[in-house]
C-alpha cells in the first residue's frame, strides 16, 4: 500500500449560503465573498487514507480541481496529516459538468502515477450529486463502491468493507485498485494539531493546468459537459405557511399527499 | 415533437422491487402521454421475470429483462455492462434511475461508460416542444433550483428521489417481454458480495429520525399522546415534546425538543398542539419540512410552518392516519418495514 | 502596525475551535457538578499541542509562542473557561521551569508537562496572602542534601492532578529570601489537601498543599536561592496574567455570542428583542469590549514574542478583561430576562466563570499597582 489518492472539493461554507446571489444575466451563482470550507465529507476520506498511512506508511496526496483560491483549504488539509496536494486550475475547466470533472480528475489522477486506493467524501454539500466518484472510477477502469461506512484491512491484497443500503448493509470483499467513498459513519476526523500546521506549511501543492494534463479542449468545461444547464431560480428558504382548509377527512388527505412527496411513504 | 423512448430503471433487492421504479414508470407513462411513444423497464436480477405483469400494469410497454444468477445480488460492474449493452441494443432517448443507494452508485457509472449526461435526485422531469427531457435540480440545501438539458447525448439519464413521482394505478395494458441474452458469468468483475444484512429497526432516538411528532400543552391529557405514538410509529419516526406536557409528566424528558432539550432536524416535523415559543423553535426550525396542527388561528409555530392546519388533533389525526395506511404498499404496516 | 493575524494564527484558532466544540460541552455538566477537572481531556489537548505550545520542541513542545497560545485559550474559554484557567497555569509551570531550571530540570520536568502526561502547577499563594508574596511563610531549610520544607499552599490550580508542583517559599527573611523548588508529589511529607469548591471555573481544580517536614533532593531548587521572587514575578506576569487575561477573553467571546443570539429569537411586543435600544446598545457595548481586550491581550502577546519587557501591557490586559469579562457577563445575563438566572441556560454559568477570574491569577489591584508605577514613573522625584 504505498499511495493514496484523495479527491477532495473546496465548497462554499453553508453558514453564509444566505448571502448567495445570481448574476440574472449569466444566470450563475456569484461565489465571491463566500467563503470556502473543505466538504465536511471529504475529510471523512482524508481520515481513512490517513489510517493507512499510519498503518503501512503509505503516501497521501490530495488532488482537487478548483480555482486557485483553494489554497487556504488545501493547507488546512494538508494540516490532517497529508504529504502533498495537486490542485487542478485552469479556466477551461470551468462550466465542467460531473462527466467533464470527473474526466479531468481521472487525468489527473494517470498524472499522478501508481496508486493502491483513491478515496473520496460519497457526496459534496453544494452540488450534491454524488455522480463524480463512480464516473472517476469509470474513467480509471478500476471498480468503485459507494456509501462505504466502515473498512477494515486483513491484508494488502484485500479490504472488508461495509456498505450503507437503506435496509442494513452489504459487506464486500475489494482488492486494489479500487476507489471508494465514504459516509459519515465510516470514522472520526483527526483534529488539526499544531505539529502538523507547522509542518504542512512546507508541504508541496503542485498546480496543474490543461497543459500540464492535455485533455481535448472539447471533453473538457462547458463544451464537455453533456449536462447544461437551461434556467436557474434562487428559491426563498421562507417557510410558506400553506393553511390547509376543508373538513377533517379532506385535509388529512391534503397531509398524507404532502408527507407521501417528502418521500416518507 | 418526435416520439421518445422512455427507459425506467427498475430497482429489486432479493426479489423485491423498490417502489421508485414504479413511481418512474408512472410518470415516464405521463411523459409519453405528449410526446407519444414507448416507455421499457429494464430489470436484472435472478427469477425476475414474475414482476413483469405487474410493470406493464403500471405502465411499461415493453419490459427488458436480464435474468442470471450472475446478476443476483446486485454488484455494480456487472449491471452497468448489461444495462450499457441493453442501451446499446434498444437505444432509449430517456432513461431514468431511482435516487437511492444503488441508482445513486449505478447511473452515474453507466452514464461515463456511456458518454453521457446525468442529473441528480430531480425534483421534476417535463418535455420541451421538441420531446427533449427537462430536468428540475435543487441545489445549495434546497436554496437553488436549476433546470438542466441534455440536448445531444444519448440517453438522457436521470436520477429521482423516491416518493416523488406517483405509481399507476395498476390497469388492464398489453405490453411485451424480451430477455436479453446474458452469457457472461461476471466472476472477476468487481468486489465480491459476502453478505446482505437487513436490519431491525430500533426505538428510533429522537435526533435521528426521519420524522418527528411533537406534542405541546394543547394536547391537553397523557391520553392525547397514543395518537401522537401511533401516527410516529406508521411514519417510522420519533416522538418529542415541548416543555409543559414534560412538566406535566405526560411525557419524559428525553424528548423534550428545545433550547434545554433536543434539537432535532428531521425531514418532516409535525407539531400538534403547539403554540411555538422560541425555547422549542430554537430545537427544530432546521427540519425541512415543519406541519403544524393548533385550534388557535395566531399561535407562533405557524410563522415558521410549511404547512399550518388550524383544527383540533383530536379530529384531524385519525383521519390522517387512516389515509397514511390506505397510501402503504401492501403487505406493510408502517413506512419503516424493509422489503424482505 | 499590522492588526492582522497570520494564516497560521487563523487555522490555529480553527483547529481549536472545532475541537473545543466538539469535545468539551459533553464534559461541563459533570464539571459543573463536581468541580473536577476532566483529566480525559489532556490526552486529545496534548495530541492537539496545547500542553505542549509554548514549550521548546527539544523537550517535546510545539515550540509556538505566546500570541498562539493566547488564541488557543481564548478559543478554549470561549467554550468553557475552566479549561483554559486549568492549561494556563499549567503554561506557568512549563515557562517557570523553562525560563529558570538546568539542563537536567529541564530535560526532566518539562517533557512530561509538554506532552500532557501530567499537569503543571505554580504555588505561591497561602492562607496569609497572594498578593503579599514577601510576606509568605512557607520555608525551606537545607539539611545536609536535602531541602526540609515546611508551610502550607491555598487555592492552587492544578493541585490535585499534578506529579510535580513548582514551590515558593522562604530561604531567608526579606525580598531577597525567597526561592522556588520543584517538589515531586511522592516526596516524603509532601501531600495535598483539601479541595476549594469554587463558584465559578468549576472543571478547574483549586486546593492545597501541605509540606510537613517534606524533604526534597538539594539540586530540586529551581534558579539561584534567594531568586524566588524573581522566578514568582516573571512567571506570573508574563505567563500567568496573560493566561488569565486569555481566559476571560474567551469568556467575552461566548457572552456575544449567547447574548445576540438570544435577543435575535426572543420575541416581545412583537418583535425580536435585538430591535430594543436598550438591548442592542448592550450588545454594542459587549462587542466594544469584546474588541478592547483582543487587542490588549494580542498586542501584550506579540510584544512577548518580540522579547520585549511587556508587564504593564501584560497587567493591562489582565485587569481590564478580567473587569470587562464580568460587565459583558453580566449584560448578557440581562439580556436573557429571568431565563438568565436559570441553571439550565449556559450564560449564568458565564457570569459565574467571570467573576472567579478577577481574584485568580494576580488581583487587578495589584495589577493597578504596576501600571500606576509606570504611570508615575516620568515624574518621581529624584533623591
Amino acid at each position: 500500500m504505498k499511495r493514496m489518492i484523495v479527491c477532495v472539493k473546496p465548497v462554499p461554507d453553508p453558514k453564509a449560503w444566505d448571502r448567495l446571489q445570481m448574476d440574472p444575466v449569466s444566470k450563475t451563482l456569484i461565489r465571491e465573498g463566500i467563503p470556502s470550507i473543505i466538504n465536511p465529507l471529504d475529510k471523512h476520506a482524508v481520515e481513512a487514507a490517513l489510517e493507512m498511512k499510519d498503518l503501512f506508511g503509505a503516501e497521501v496526496v490530495l488532488l482537487s480541481m478548483a480555482p486557485c483560491d483553494a489554497y487556504p483549504v488545501l493547507r488546512e488539509v494538508l494540516a490532517m496529516g497529508a504529504d502533498r496536494a495537486v490542485l487542478l486550475s485552469d479556466k477551461a475547466f470551468a462550466g465542467s459538468d460531473t462527466l467533464a470533472t470527473s474526466r479531468i480528475l481521472a487525468q489527473g489522477i494517470r498524472n499522478i502515477g501508481e496508486f493502491d486506493l483513491i478515496f473520496c467524501g460519497n457526496f459534496t454539500l453544494d452540488g450534491s450529486t454524488a455522480q463524480v466518484p463512480s464516473q472517476v472510477a469509470e474513467f480509471l477502469d478500476i471498480p468503485n463502491v459507494m456509501h462505504v461506512c466502515d473498512m477494515e484491512i486483513p491484508n494488502t491484497q484485500s479490504l472488508l468493507l461495509t456498505q450503507k443500503i437503506e435496509q442494513g448493509t452489504v459487506k464486500l470483499e475489494a482488492k486494489p485498485p479500487l476507489l471508494l467513498s465514504f459516509t459519515k459513519d465510516a470514522n472520526k476526523p483527526r483534529y488539526i494539531s499544531f505539529m502538523e500546521i507547522l509542518a504542512a506549511e512546507k508541504r508541496e501543492i503542485q498546480t496543474w493546468d490543461n497543459a500540464n494534463l492535455n485533455i481535448d479542449e472539447t471533453l473538457i468545461g462547458l463544451k464537455g459537459s453533456p449536462t447544461q444547464m437551461a434556467d436557474l431560480l434562487l428559491q426563498s428558504k421562507q417557510r410558506k405557511g400553506i393553511r390547509l382548509t376543508g373538513n377533517p377527512e379532506e385535509i388529512a388527505r391534503q397531509l398524507a399527499d404532502k408527507i407521501h412527496q417528502l418521500g416518507i411513504i | 415533437m418526435k416520439r421518445q423512448h422512455i427507459g425506467v430503471f427498475i430497482e429489486q433487492r432479493g426479489g423485491v422491487l423498490h417502489d421508485v421504479g414504479l413511481e418512474l414508470l408512472g410518470k415516464a407513462r405521463e411523459l409519453i402521454e405528449v410526446s407519444k411513444g414507448t416507455v421499457s423497464a429494464f430489470v436484472l436480477g435472478r427469477d425476475i421475470s414474475t414482476h413483469s405483469e405487474d410493470l406493464i400494469a403500471r405502465g411499461a410497454d415493453t419490459v427488458l429483462l436480464a435474468d442470471s444468477s450472475a446478476l443476483e445480488p446486485y454488484r455494480l460492474l456487472p449491471y452497468t455492462s448489461v444495462l450499457a449493452q441493453a442501451c446499446k441494443t434498444y437505444d432509449p432517448d430517456i432513461l431514468l434511475f431511482g435516487a437511492t443507494r444503488m441508482g445513486i452508485e449505478l447511473a452515474p457509472r453507466l452514464a461515463a461508460r456511456l458518454n453521457t449526461g446525468l442529473s441528480a435526485h430531480c425534483m421534476d422531469l417535463r418535455l420541451d416542444t421538441e420531446g427533449k427531457l427537462l430536468q428540475m435540480v435543487p441545489g445549495w440545501g434546497g436554496g437553488v433550483v436549476a433546470t438542466i438539458r441534455c440536448p445531444l447525448h444519448r440517453p438522457q439519464m436521470a436520477t429521482v428521489m423516491p416518493g416523488v413521482m406517483k405509481k399507476l394505478v395498476p390497469t388492464k395494458r398489453s405490453g411485451e417481454c424480451i430477455h436479453l441474452d446474458v452469457r457472461e458469468d461476471f466472476q472477476g468483475s468487481g468486489p465480491k458480495v459476502l453478505e446482505v444484512h437487513i436490519e431491525e429497526p430500533e426505538e428510533m432516538p429522537l435526533e435521528k429520525a426521519d420524522v418527528v411528532v411533537a406534542g405541546g400543552w394543547g394536547i391537553g391529557n397523557p391520553d392525547g399522546w397514543t395518537i401522537l405514538q401511533d401516527l410516529a410509529a406508521l411514519l417510522c419516526g420519533a416522538v418529542g415534546a415541548t416543555r409543559p406536557p414534560v412538566d406535566e409528566g405526560w411525557v419524559p424528558e428525553s424528548r423534550m425538543i428545545g433550547q434545554s432539550g433536543k434539537t432535532v432536524k428531521p425531514r418532516l416535523y409535525m407539531g400538534i398542539g403547539i403554540s411555538g415559543m422560541s425555547h422549542h423553535m430554537v430545537g427544530m426550525d432546521e427540519s425541512e419540512c415543519i406541519v403544524a396542527v393548533n385550534t388557535n388561528p395566531n399561535a407562533a409555530i405557524f410563522e415558521v410552518s410549511d404547512v399550518a392546519v388550524v383544527g383540533d388533533y383530536r379530529e384531524i389525526l385519525p383521519p390522517l392516519l387512516k389515509e397514511i395506511r390506505t397510501r402503504l404498499p401492501e403487505g406493510r404496516t408502517d413506512t419503516c418495514e424493509p422489503p424482505q | 502596525m499590522d492588526f492582522l493575524l497570520s494564516e497560521r494564527e487563523e487555522l490555529l484558532r480553527k483547529s481549536v475551535r472545532e475541537f473545543a466544540e466538539a469535545e468539551i460541552p459533553p464534559k461541563i455538566e459533570a464539571m459543573e457538578k463536581t468541580g473536577e477537572f476532566p483529566i480525559e481531556l489532556l490526552e486529545p489537548m496534548a495530541r492537539l499541542g496545547i500542553t505542549g505550545i509554548i514549550a521548546p520542541p527539544e523537550y517535546g513542545g510545539v515550540g509556538l509562542g505566546y500570541l498562539a497560545r493566547t488564541i488557543a485559550l481564548e478559543e478554549l474559554g470561549r467554550v468553557c473557561a475552566a479549561i483554559p484557567m486549568a492549561m494556563q497555569v499549567h503554561h506557568m509551570a512549563i515557562a517557570a521551569l523553562n525560563d529558570f531550571g538546568t539542563d537536567e530540570q529541564k530535560q526532566k520536568y518539562i517533557p512530561p508537562l509538554a506532552k500532557g502526561d501530567t499537569m503543571g502547577v505554580v504555588a505561591v499563594t497561602e492562607p496569609s496572602g497572594g498578593s503579599d508574596v514577601v510576606g509568605m511563610q512557607a520555608t525551606a531549610e537545607l539539611k545536609g542534601d536535602k531541602w526540609i520544607l515546611n508551610g502550607r499552599k491555598c487555592f492552587i490550580t492544578n493541585s490535585h492532578t499534578s506529579d510535580f508542583w513548582i514551590v515558593m517559599a522562604k530561604t531567608a527573611e526579606g525580598a531577597k529570601g525567597l526561592s522556588a523548588f520543584i517538589v515531586e508529589k511522592n516526596h516524603p511529607g509532601a501531600k495535598t489537601g483539601r479541595v476549594e469548591h469554587k463558584i465559578g471555573l468549576r472543571g478547574s481544580n483549586t486546593g492545597e498543599l501541605v509540606f510537613d517536614n517534606c524533604e526534597i533532593p538539594k539540586e530540586n531548587i529551581l534558579g539561584q536561592e534567594g531568586g524566588g521572587l524573581a522566578v514568582a514575578l516573571k512567571t506570573v506576569s508574563e505567563s500567568g496574567r496573560p493566561g488569565m487575561a486569555a481566559t476571560a477573553l474567551g469568556i467575552i467571546n461566548a457572552c456575544l455570542e449567547e447574548a445576540a443570539k438570544f435577543a435575535s429569537e426572543r420575541v416581545l411586543y412583537g418583535k425580536p428583542i435585538s430591535s430594543l435600544q436598550a438591548i442592542s446598545f448592550y450588545l454594542a457595548d459587549i462587542y466594544t469590549e469584546l474588541d478592547i481586550c483582543r487587542l490588549l491581550c494580542y498586542r501584550a502577546s506579540w510584544m512577548k514574542d518580540q522579547n520585549m519587557r511587556c508587564d504593564n501591557e501584560n497587567a493591562m490586559a489582565k485587569s481590564y478583561t478580567c473587569d470587562a469579562a464580568v460587565r459583558c457577563a453580566r449584560k448578557a445575563v440581562e439580556i436573557h430576562g429571568s431565563y438568565g438566572i436559570l441553571q439550565e441556560y449556559k450564560v449564568q454559568r458565564l457570569l459565574r466563570d467571570a467573576v472567579v477570574t478577577v481574584p485568580a491569577g494576580g488581583t487587578g489591584q495589584i495589577g493597578k499597582v504596576v501600571l500606576a508605577r509606570a504611570a508615575l514613573a516620568p515624574y518621581r522625584k529624584k533623591k
